[in-house]
C-alpha cells in the first residue's frame, strides 16, 4: 500500500503539536507501507517532530516499508536550512548538511554506546558557549538526562532504537531536548509488571505514568534496588525551574517548579515521547548539597 | 583497599554494569570486614543506575552501620554525594522494607479499581 501524508507545522508549544505527530504514526502504523512525506504546508518543525519523524521512518523501514521524503516540496528556507544543519536531511537520502549551529544534531541510537552519547549530551548538547553553566553542573544536567535514555534503553523494547535531536532557543533562553522510542510505553511494562492481579488491566496509563515517577518503584524484577531515575530526573527540573513531558500510549505526565499533572488524552501513541526543557543561565539552577561528614548510610 | 574509579571505569559512572563491576570488587571485601575506599576524583558524570549497582545493592546483606564505618566515599562533588545518599535511602527501604514496596503497588491497584 503506498500513502502520501502531509507534514504540517510543528511546535511544541501544545499537545496539539504533539497529537500531529502522533496521528501521523496512526496513519504509518501497518506492515508493508510505502509512505511519502511531503512538506508543502510545513512552515517549521521543532526538535520533537525531527526526532519523532526519524523514528517513524525507521519504524515503516523495519516493517518493510519504503519511505520517502518529498524533499523538492519543502518550500520554506528557513527549514530546509535547518534540517539540513541538524543532519535531518543527510539521513534521509538529501546531499545537505550537517553542520554546526542553534540545531543540535538529530541522532539514532540503535544500541547503548554510552561514551558516544554522552559527548552528545555534554559537547552537541550543553557545551557549545550557549548555557553559562559550571562543569559540575553540566554534569548534573548530562546525568540527569541520561536517565532518560536508561530508561528507555531498560524498558522499551524498542526494536529500532531511540531517537533524539535538541534545539536551542535563543530569544527564550531555552535548551530542549526530545527523545523518543517506539517500544511498548510505560502503561504497558506497568500493566505486565502487575498481570499476576486481574486489577492490573484496568490501570490507567495516567495512573502507570504516575506510579513510575514514584521513588523506588521499578518494573525490573528483584534483585538491583533501582526506580531513582525519574525521580531524580524530576526533582531536578523542579528545582531548576525546567519543565518535562511524557507520553506514552494515552497517557501524559507534566512536571516543572509549580505542578505534577499526570492525566489521559484521546491521542494514543504506543511508544514513550520525553519533552525536556531547561534554562540556560546558571542563576536559576541550584544544587542540593549534602553535608561531606554526615553519615552516607 | 583504595579503587580509582575513573582508571576502572572513566569519567561517566552511569550505567548498571559498571556499577556492577565495583560492587564486584568491593563486596567480597566488605564483607570480610575490610575497610574499602572509593576515589571519585576526575570522574564527571553519575546517574542512578551506576549507583544503585555499586553502592545500593551493598545493603542487601551488609548493615549500614557496617557501611559507614567502612566504606569511604572520597571526591564526590556535594550535588552527586546528594544524589547516592538518595539511592541510599531507597536501597534502604527496598532491601529492608518489602511492605513499603507492596503499600505503593496497592495504592496503584486500588486506583485500578475505582476508575
Amino acid at each position: 500500500m503506498k500513502i502520501t501524508l502531509s507534514i504540517p507545522t510543528i511546535n511544541d508549544y501544545t499537545t496539539a503539536d504533539f497529537d500531529a505527530l502522533f496521528n501521523l504514526w496512526n496513519q504509518a502504523n501497518n506492515d508493508n507501507m510505502d509512505v511519502t512525506f511531503e512538506l508543502s504546508q510545513c512552515e517549521f518543525l521543532r526538535h520533537n517532530a525531527v526526532a519523532f519523524l526519524g523514528g517513524l521512518a525507521r519504524l515503516i523501514e523495519e516493517r518493510h516499508g519504503k519511505v520517502t521524503f518529498d524533499w523538492p516540496t519543502l518550500k520554506n528556507n528557513w527549514l530546509r536550512t535547518n534540517l539540513a544543519q541538524n543532519g535531518f536531511m543527510a539521513a534521509f537520502g538529501h546531499s545537505s548538511g550537517p553542520w554546526s549551529g542553534n540545531s543540535i544534531p538529530y541522532r539514532e541510537d540503535k544500541f547503548l554506546d554510552k561514551n558516544n552519547m554522552m559527548d552528545y549530551l555534554k559537547i552537541m548538547w550543553l557545551g557549545r558557549g550557549w548555557v553559562h553553566v559550571s562543569e559540575q553542573l553540566r554534569n548534573a544536567i548530562v546525568g540527569r538526562v541520561w536517565e532518560i535514555y536508561d530508561n528507555a534503553f531498560m524498558h522499551a523494547q524498542s526494536s529500532i532504537g531511540i531517537f533524539s535531536c535538541g534545539q536551542h532557543y535563543p530569544r527564550h533562553h531555552e535548551l530542549k531536548l526530545t527523545v523518543v522510542d517506539f517500544g511498548v510505553g510505560i502503561p504497558s511494562n506497568v500493566r505486565l509488571f502487575f498481570r499476576d492481579d486481574p486489577r492490573a488491566k484496568s490501570l490507567s496509563a495516567a495512573n502507570c505514568l504516575k506510579w513510575a515517577f514514584q521513588r523506588g518503584t521499578t518494573t525490573k524484577p528483584n534483585g538491583t534496588s533501582r526506580g531513582m531515575g525519574l525521580d531524580l530526573l524530576k526533582e531536578f527540573v523542579k528545582i531548576n525551574k525546567g519543565k518535562l513531558e511524557i507520553f506514552s500510549h494515552e497517557g501524559y505526565a507534566l512536571i516543572d517548579e509549580t505542578q505534577e499533572i499526570f492525566m489521559n488524552r484521546q491521542t494514543f501513541f504506543e511508544g514513550t515521547l520525553v519533552n525536556i526543557s531547561f534554562r540556560c543561565d546558571e542563576s536559576y539552577y541550584h544544587l542540593a548539597s549534602e553535608a561531606p561528614d554526615e553519615p552516607l548510610f | 583497599m583504595k579503587l580509582d574509579i575513573y582508571e576502572l571505569i572513566g569519567e561517566n559512572c552511569i550505567t548498571l554494569e559498571d556499577g556492577q563491576k565495583i560492587y564486584d570488587r568491593i563486596h567480597p571485601k566488605l564483607l570480610a570486614g575490610h575497610i574499602v575506599e572509593l576515589d571519585f576524583a576526575r570522574v564527571g558524570v553519575y546517574a542512578s543506575p551506576f549507583f544503585n549497582a555499586a553502592i545500593g545493592q551493598l545493603l542487601k546483606d551488609i548493615k549500614a552501620e557496617d557501611l559507614n564505618r567502612l566504606l569511604k566515599v572520597l571526591n564526590l562533588v556535594p550535588a552527586d554525594r546528594t544524589a547516592l545518599k538518595l539511592v541510599i535511602e531507597n536501597s534502604k527501604q527496598y532491601y529492608s522494607d518489602e511492605n513499603f514496596r507492596k503499600a505503593q503497588d496497592e495504592v496503584l491497584l486500588e486506583q485500578a479499581e475505582n476508575q
